[in-house]
Order: structure tokens, then sequence, then C-alpha cells
């Protein structure tokens, strides 16, 4: 065997140090827990902290309930105590936790007694163990006290135990995250003795119901609760330990529960078993609502219970899934599988058969068909349950109604009909008619209205039809027969056209949503524009939810409102800060969250798979979201984060395109200024020191050359500067151009003089036409631009002549200059007035700088002209290089003059 | 009788028309061509004694000239390069050019250059020659090293790397042509092992290693060992 693999079992298990590692990040979190209130729970912690205090650690009390008790207050000398939040709350003035001033004040350790504590309305989190785990999360250890009776997985034992219902409850979880858990223990004879002598404080309201809860039984199962709780915690950290420090002993075993769920009353029951029982086998468990796929049996009611049971379970540490199909078993099995569930969790409650026909023994089945898993069954109490949310009488009253509506809808034609065949014919069998109206009530409402047209129509055949006629009585038994075979035959057609209505209903529903989804990611797969993302999301999310929608992003370090459907939806201050702690904590807040749950909205983070991309907002109006339009808004906040994910993608390689470009752009300058000032610098250079190590060796004539080489080449460099200057001037936009008017005829006349200087050998013809007007402009700049077309028409010229032209046009002066060189392709006809182009020659080298016709289009567009290129120029050969003016009036300048 | 033919291959009529009479007044017969066509044509016809040869031609790169030339013939090739044109430079002197002038250049820098490539291709067969650089011999025929008459000790890649560097002295040597040559092709790329032995070599041959006069460094090309022969050239 490998030494490696030999090791592998005494190696530390990687998560565990994982999580002591998340730990060490986080503030330290310490509980005092206590069977009941007036254990000494606040005078331990606050001894504690005065011994702490004294050994010099920074102590801070954030918030600590003496009532009044000397003893206690006298503790609090000498240690910080936070200012408490002063709140008007319904005419009263509540004094509450700080946790803003806690946060900043940020000290090493802070006591914030109470954790079970609801605040009031209008402060970041409902409940006060959501304030402290903001505070943990910013590395402040805390210390704090609970009592166990607040715990929510005991909240039915100690309901159960003392007769008193609690509703401050506190997560499971955070007793089980938490680093340290004192038990702070008295005996129940000590502490009822102490409550005898006066020294537990009690609202005076409560003190009937709270003496109820100080009785000897009560307290003792109280203790014992909170010293098992203390106990499984020792034993969790001993088995924390033992991974840790590899050392084997006896793990859990990787146990895992699977708890199936229904609205019915007994599930509240089964998920705190189940996570007591989870709990016990430090098992993790997934909590499943199992509906079936096709029909919509599962009314409104039953869905917010649902969503009740899940909240519960996620309080209790539960994984939650809706899974959808028609075989219970199957799926039950094979979500089992795929989670790795070794015990299936279910409710053994018998119901109605009509009511869930395929749910009654599902026990059996499942213990059929579950081999290697195990079963658990909760039975029901015997005492009643504790009654599902009430239900709103009126919807159930009106889907009465519709479906009786409905009903004599389709019998008063059909009993009509059957009085009419029966009238004229001889039909035997008039309870055909019937079926059809129940076919039809089953189809046009559903199964309740099938029902009650069966009836009805068993009634009204009776009455028409079967003799005696016209009373409610039977006189053949055979009649009684066949009126108990169409009901039965009434009610199963009816329950099987009800059932293909609904299926086609949910069919629709679905094929709807999904065509939305559909539409909606077509829509986003036409867009890369951030814009478009934004407001297809918005439109959609309203289009879908029916909801104010709002879509928010950072810009910098402000989270910024980009789109909003309606687009004049506006936030409030709340609503700001909720959208931010969303934004930052990547976690859903505001309206039905735990954070900030006043404001009138709820955020959900926008995550794409790079991170986060912004933060989407809805109006949560009463009860938030019903399930499938919170599906439709999971789909699409994907699929809009992963858009917007996308665009932003998108818009970066757009701009990293750019600095490609402007990067290849500055290299093309740098090489271009390089060589156009390398090549005179090197020539005057080597002319020079060639003149002074070899002149006398040299025969005059050479000496004379390479002087002049010199001069020419200072020449060179000196217009390369000037051109270097020009362009800088037109690039920065301070290029100012006068409007003179300027002769054209006298700038031709000097530029080709200059021009022949510079190249002797090259001809030049001149053409202007007669009283050809004056522009406006300046002639220096004009001047130029020619020149730079002369120089480059002589480099390109091939030698042949190169001929400038100017004639009016219209309103238009048109100076054309053309040469009989090789010509330009047609697709550079644009290209050769950007910066540094160059047309490479015949033998492959580009003579010129690249900047000349750039610089007479700016020139020329400076004047108000325009210029363009035309090749070939003619006998497809050359290129013609054209510039318009608007031609000056000769009158205006007259009278000038 | 003049030193030699000069094959000068520049486009820039600018560049040849100062060479042209600085080189003939230096006392050797200039050849010119424009273009990497003509310039292997030359070569070919004109038995040029070393080339200088511009990388930047119009009608094909100057490296393929070097390629198709080495094919060949032996004539040493002086490239004129500019400086934002460092990697191409290298790769010209590994295709087997023997040295380079950077732009702009002053035209005694280039006639050392000139004379230091010459007498090396003078000699391809003759004993090797011991060669005096500040005061230090390197003698290959005894593969030995003094300064001032003692001998110094080397290791035996230390005296390869001086004994390569001395035979091509007054020229400069690739990284890649040490690296290849002294510690093999594979590790044509360990450019840290001549930092290394560079430093090594310097502590024992230098009179002042801080400020070394034998082998310099070319920054980002190779190094040159300074002959004394060359420097008085040069001066």
């Amino acid at each position: 065997m490998p030494a490696d693999q030999r090791d592998d079992p005494l190696r530390a298990d990687p998560d565990a140090l994982l999580a002591l590692a998340e730990k060490d990040r986080r503030g330290k979190l310490t509980i005092f827990l206590g069977a009941a209130p007036g254990v000494g729970k606040t005078y331990s912690m606050l001894s504690r902290a005065q011994r702490l205090k004294r050994d010099g650690a920074d102590i801070v009390v954030g918030l600590v309930e003496t009532h009044g008790r000397d003893e206690t207050s006298s503790l609090l000398d000498g240690l910080e105590v936070l200012a408490r939040l002063r709140m008007p709350y319904h005419g009263r003035t509540l004094e509450e936790f700080d946790l803003d001033a806690a946060l900043a004040r940020h000290p090493q350790v802070l006591i914030v007694d109470e954790l079970a504590h609801s605040n009031p309305d209008g402060l970041r989190h409902p409940k006060r163990f959501q304030d402290i785990e903001e505070l943990l999360a910013a590395g402040i250890d805390v210390w704090t006290a609970l009592n166990i009776q607040h715990l929510e997985s005991l909240s039915d034992l100690v309901a159960q135990i003392t007769g008193v219902t609690v509703r401050e409850r506190v997560p499971d979880i955070v007793l089980k995250r938490a680093d340290e858990v004192l038990l702070v223990d008295l005996s129940p004879a000590e502490l009822i003795s102490r409550l005898n002598e006066g020294k537990i404080y009690l609202p005076e309201n409560a003190r009937h119901a709270v003496e109820r809860f100080f009785r000897l039984g009560n307290l003792t199962a109280l203790r014992e609760l909170a010293l098992r709780r203390a106990a499984d915690r020792v034993d969790d950290q001993m088995v924390d330990y033992l991974r840790q420090n590899a050392i084997e002993g006896p793990w859990a075993t990787g146990e895992r529960l699977l708890v199936c769920i229904g609205p019915d009353a007994l599930s509240e029951k089964v998920i705190r078993v189940a996570s007591r029982l989870a709990a016990g086998l430090n098992a993790p468990w997934t909590v499943a609502s199992i509906a079936r796929a096709d029909r919509e049996t599962i009314d409104e009611n039953s869905l917010r219970r649902i969503d009740d049971l899940f909240r519960l379970a996620a309080r209790l540490g539960a994984e939650t899934k809706h899974v959808a199909g028609n075989d219970f078993v199957a799926e039950i099995l094979q979500l089992a599988r795929r989670e790795h569930a070794t015990q299936i969790v279910i409710g053994a409650q018998k119901r109605a058969w009509f009511h869930h026909p395929l749910r009654s023994g599902l026990a059996d089945a499942l213990t059929r068909e579950a081999s290697a898993i195990g079963l658990y069954l909760v039975m029901p109490d015997g005492r009643p349950q504790r009654p599902a949310p009430p239900v709103r009488l009126r919807p159930r009253f009106s889907t009465f109604a519709k479906s009786l509506g409905a009903a004599f809808l389709f019998v008063t034609p059909a009993t009509a009909l059957g009085v009419v065949i029966d009238r004229y014919t001889e039909l035997p069998n008039i309870s055909l008619v019937f079926l059809l109206a129940v076919l039809g009530a089953a189809a046009y409402a559903g199964f309740a209205a099938a029902l009650l047209a069966a009836l009805l129509s068993a009634l009204t055949y009776n009455f028409f039809f079967i003799p005696p006629l016209y009373t409610f009585t039977i006189a053949s038994p055979h009649e009684v027969f066949a009126l108990c075979v169409f009901v039965a035959a009434a009610v199963l057609a009816g329950s099987l056209a009800s059932r293909i209505r609904d299926q086609a209903r949910s069919a629709r529903r679905r094929a709807a949503a999904v065509q939305a989804l559909y539409d909606f990611s077509r829509k986003l797969t036409g867009t890369a524009n951030s814009d478009d993302v934004l407001w297809a999301c918005v439109t959609q999310l309203h289009a879908s939810i029916r909801r104010n929608v709002v879509l928010l992003m950072p810009r910098g370090t402000e989270l910024e409102m980009v789109a909003a459907w309606p687009p004049d939806t506006e936030l409030g201050v709340g609503e700001l800060a909720a959208a931010r702690w969303a934004n930052e904590h990547k976690e859903a807040a505001g309206a039905g969250t735990g954070t900030l749950p006043t404001c009138g909205f709820q955020f959900r983070p926008l995550t794409s798979p790079h991170g986060s991309v912004g933060v989407c907002g809805y109006e949560f109006g009463q009860d938030g979201l019903d399930s499938g339009s919170e599906r439709m808004l999971a789909a699409i906040l994907d699929q809009a984060a992963t858009a917007i994910d996308r665009a932003r993608l998108t818009s970066e390689s757009a701009k990293h395109a750019a600095r490609q470009e402007s990067e290849r752009y500055r290299e093309a300058l740098l090489s271009s200024i390089s060589h156009d000032l390398r090549t005179p610098l090197a020539t005057i250079t080597g002319a020079v020191t060639s003149l002074r190590e070899y002149g006398e060796r040299m025969p005059p004539e050479s000496r004379d050359d390479l002087l002049q080489s010199i001069e020419e080449e200072g020449a060179r460099l000196s217009r390369f500067v000037a051109n270097l200057l020009d362009m800088t001037r037109i690039a920065t936009g301070t290029l100012v151009a006068s409007r003179d008017w300027v002769d054209v005829a006298d700038v031709i006349r000097t530029s080709v003089a200059r021009a022949r200087r510079y190249f002797p050998a090259q001809p030049f013809s001149t053409s202007v036409g007669p009283d050809l007007p004056v522009i406006r402009g300046d002639a220096i700049l004009l001047g130029q631009v020619l020149f730079n077309l002369l120089d480059n028409a002589a480099k390109y010229g091939a030698g042949e002549a190169v001929d400038v032209d100017a004639q009016q046009n219209g309103r238009e002066v048109t100076i054309s200059v053309t040469d009989r060189g090789r010509g330009i392709p047609t697709e550079d006809l644009d290209r050769i007035f950007e910066k540094f182009y160059r047309r490479s020659n015949s033998d492959g080298r580009a003579p010129g700088t690249g900047l000349g016709l750039s610089i007479a289009r700016g020139f020329v567009e400076a004047m108000g002209g325009h210029i363009h290129a035309e090749s070939p120029a003619a006998n497809r050969l050359g290129t013609r290089i054209v510039m318009r003016f608007p031609a000056g009036d000769a009158a205006a300048r007259k009278e000038e003059r | 009788m003049t030193l030699g033919r000069i094959l000068v291959v520049d486009d820039e009529p600018q560049i040849r028309r100062f060479l042209r009479p600085a080189l003939t007044a230096a006392g050797y017969d200039v050849v010119e061509a424009e273009n990497g066509a003509d310039a292997v044509k030359a070569v070919a016809t004109g038995a040029p004694d070393l080339v200088i040869l511009d990388l930047g031609l119009p009608d094909m790169d100057g490296k393929d000239v070097i390629a198709s030339l080495r094919g060949w013939s032996t004539v040493p090739i002086i490239i004129l390069s500019a400086r934002d044109r460092e990697s191409e430079k290298i790769a010209a002197l590994d295709l087997g050019a023997d040295d380079y002038v950077e732009k702009p250049f002053g035209i005694g820098e280039l006639t050392a250059r000139i004379r230091s490539a010459m007498r090396h291709r003078g000699r391809p067969d003759a004993p090797p020659a011991p060669v005096t650089a500040d005061g230090l011999t390197v003698d290959p025929a005894l593969r030995m090293v003094a300064r001032d008459g003692a001998t110094i000790r080397l290791t035996p890649k230390e005296y390869e790397l001086l004994a390569l560097l001395a035979h091509h002295a007054g020229r400069v040597v690739t990284h890649r042509t040490l690296l290849t040559s002294v510690w093999g092709p594979a590790h044509a790329e360990d450019l840290h092992y001549l930092r290394v032995f560079i430093g090594q070599l310097r502590q024992k041959i230098e009179r002042d290693p801080g400020q070394p006069r034998i082998v310099q460094t070319e920054p980002g090309v190779g190094y040159r060992l300074i002959a004394d022969t060359d420097e008085r050239n040069a001066d």
C-alpha cells in the first residue's frame, strides 16, 4: 500500500480546518445559556467582563438590561456603555441597541444582552440575532445571553411543557455556530426562592403568566433541555476537535435526512422533529415539498403555507427544495438518492381519499420501495394540531358559487334538451344528455363543478324522467341501480375531464412562462448594449411579476438607479439603504427579509459568474410574490445578471480594442517619427564626422556635396518638425484659421514656385480659370496644403508632370492637384487622409511622413472646405486630390477695398 | 592598392551619399546596392571584402539578405540598425552578421568596426594568435590566460567563454551564441548562466571588476571583448 494512502485516514479533515479558518476571520460569539430568566446570565456575563477589563481588554457594553437589580448594575461600574438609540414609537420613546454606533466603535468585545429580542419596526434588522450576525461579520467578538425556551426547534416542546407559547425565537443555527456556550445554571428550587424574594424582575402585566411559568416541573424540564443542549454542544466540539486533529474516533457517519412535507398541519411538527433528529445525528437535512406536476391542485393558501414551512425549515438550518412530479414515491426516492439521503422523514397522516388519492399509503409504498434508506414516520399528536393559518372563507365560497353556477349552466339546458327529446322521440337513455352536461361542467369549471353537476343531474334526472315523475322518489329498484351507475360514471368522467382541463391550463400557463422567458432571452441575445439590456430586464420583470421594478448598479462607490419600470419610480432613503445592504452583502434585503423589512421594496443581488453586477428591487406589496412569480423572478434575474455581465464584457472588450487601436497608432507614430528623424540625423552626423575625419583627403567636390547634403537634411528635418507641430495643433484643436479673402491664383503661384525649388527635376503645370472668385480662408494654411499636395504628387507621380488646376464651379471654387503615378486602390481612397497612412512605393518603401495629407485635410476643414481623392485620374493612371471651398462674393471684396 | 572593397546596402540615397566619399577617403573601394536582391547579386559577382547592410530594405528584410548570403558566403557583414529594432538586430547577429552600428553613427565608429571585422576575415585558417587586452593575454594555442606574466586560473567554462570572446575580439557576440557554444543548444535561453559566469570572469581578469574594460556589456545583445588593437584603431 502506498505511503500516502496509508496516511490518509489520519490526515486532518480539510473541511474541518477550513471551517476553523473561516471562523478566524469573524468575530467570536459567546452565548451565556440559561434555563429560565433570573438564573444570573447578565450577572455572570458582566462579572466576566470586569475580569477581562482588569486584564486590559477593550470590552464595551452595547446593551444590558439590569432591571434595576443593584448587584447587577454595580457590575457596570468602570465599563464603557454605549448610548442607546432613542426612537419614537407609537407615541412612546423606545431605547434600543445602536448597531451603527457599535460598528463605528468597533471594540474587541461587545456585550449585547438578550439574544432573542425583537427590534421594533424601523431598525435595520427585525431580530437582535441579525444585529449580532452583522457585528460578528465585522470582526467584533460578541457576548450575549439566551434562555433555552427561545430556541426555535424547542418551541413546540416548550409550549407542550409549560403551556406558554414563546413568540421570540432564535434559530438553532445561531447557537450551533456560537464559538463558546457558557451554561449559567441554578437549581429550580433556588430559582423559585429567588423569585419569592423578589430578586427576579417581572413585568407587572405579565406577572400572572410568568408565575405560572415558574413552577418546579417546568423549570426542571427547561433545565434539562438547557443542560442537554450544552452537553450536545460539548459533544459537537469534541467531534470537531477530533476531526481537526485527525484523531480517529466515533465520528458522525455521514447521515443525511430528506424531509417530505405538504401543506398540512402535521408538516410543522415533522420539520421540528426532523430538526432535532438532524441535530442529534449531526446531519445535514433537506426539506422538500412535493407537488403534482400535472395539476394546479395546490391553492394559494397551501402555497403560502408551504412557503411559511420552508422559512421555518431554513431558520432551523435545512435546505429547501420544490419538487414536481406525478409519482410521489418515485420522486421522493429519486431525490433521496440524488441528495444521498440516509433517512426519509414523513408525516404519517391518513388523508381523506378524495383529497390526495395517490398519497394514501405513501409510507407503505416507500417502505416497499426504499431498500437502503431508513424511514422515519412522525405521528400526529392526540391533541388537536395548532390550526393551519386561518383560511379565508371568501375565496373558498366564491369558488363554490362559481362551481355551482357552472353546474346549473350546464345542467339546465341539458334538462331542457332531455325534456324536448323525451317529448318528441323515444330515446331510452336520457341520462347520456346529463353525462354530457357533467363533462361540460368539468371541462369548463373543474372537478368541483363536475361533482355538483353530477349531483344536480342525478336529482333533475330523477325528478323529471324517473317515474314517478316530478318527485324525488324512485319507484322501481332497477332505476335506483341505473341512477347509481349514472352518478358513478358522471363522477369518473367529470374527474377525468377536469383533470384534462387542469392539465391543459397548467400546460398553457407553463407555456406562457416559458414563452416569456424565451422572448426575454431572445431580446437579450439581440442586444449587446448595456442600456438596452437593462431596459429589457425591467420591462420583462414588470410584465412578469406586475410590480414596480428598479435596477441599481454600482457607479464608483455609490449605488445608482440605472433603470426602472414605470420609469418614474422613485426610491426613498430607507429603500436605498436596503439596496446598498443587498449589494454589499450579496443577500436579499428590504421588505420580506431580515434586513430593513419596513421599506416598500425587496432587493435581490444580481450575481453572475464574474461576481455581483448590481441589485434588482421590486415593490413587495402586502404578501410578496406567489411562488410562480418567484420562480419567474429568479429565472429572469439569472438571465439578466448574465446579460448585464455580458454587456459589460462586450463594452470592456470594445474599450480594449480601442485601446489596442490607439496602441497600434502610437507605435506607428513612434516608428514613423523615429525613422523620419533618424535618417536626416544619421546623414548629418555621418557627413559631419566624415568631413572632420577625412576632409583633407577628399576631393573638393565631395566636400561640397557632403556640405550640401547636410544643408538639405537640415531642411528636411525642419519640415518634418513643422509638420509634427501642425498636426499637434490640429489634434489639440488649437489651430485657428484666419478668415481673410484669399486670392487662390496667388497662392498657387507661390506654392508651385516653392515646390520647384524642392524638386528641380519635377515638371509642374498650372491652369487657373478666368475671373476666379476669392475664397474666405488663410493664405498661409492654403499654401501649406498645396505644397503638401505637390510634395506628395512629386513623390508618387513617377516623374511625370503634375497638374494644378483651379476653377469656379457654381458657388464653389475647386482646386485640384493631379499626378500621373500608379494611383490609389479604391478601398484606400479614404484612408490616405488618416494620420501616418503611407502608400507603399513601387519599391515597397514609403518615402513620406504619412502626415502631409492628414495635415492638408485638417487645414482645409479648418477653413470650411472639403477635400477628397479620386483615382484613377485619367487613362487608368494617377491620383487627383480635389479641394472645394465656398466661393466668396466678389462684390463684397470690392466693397471691402 | 585599397584596403578592400565594401558593399554598401541602403535604400536611403542620403546615407549612401555620405558613405561613399567618407569610405573612399578612408581607403576603401565602395560599391552600392539599393535593395536586397541587388545586394545578393553584388556579393555574388563583385566579391566584396565586407558588406554594410541596412536592415530596413524596400524589397526584402535585411535578415533575409543575411540568411541567403550565409548559405554560401563568409563575407563579414556589419548591420546598420535603429535602437528601436533591438530584437531584429539580435536576430541578425544570430543569423551570422558580424557586428552592428546604431544610427546615427559617427564615421570613426563605423571604420573601427570595419577594420575589426576585416582583420578576422583575413586569416580563417591561421593558428589562433594570442589576444591582449588591458594587460591580459589570452593564448588559445596554449589554453593559457595571464595578466602581466602571472597565470590566471579559470574554470573550463570561464575559459571557453573568454576564448570565444577573444576569438571575436572587437566584435559583439550575442547571448545566444555564447550560450549555445559554451553550454549547448539546450541552454540558449538561460541568460542567468551568462550573467553569473561573466561576473566571475570579470572578478578574475579585470583590474577593476566594477569598471570592466576588457569584457564589455552590449545591453540586451551580448558581450564584446575589447582587445588592445581595437582600442588603438578606434582612437
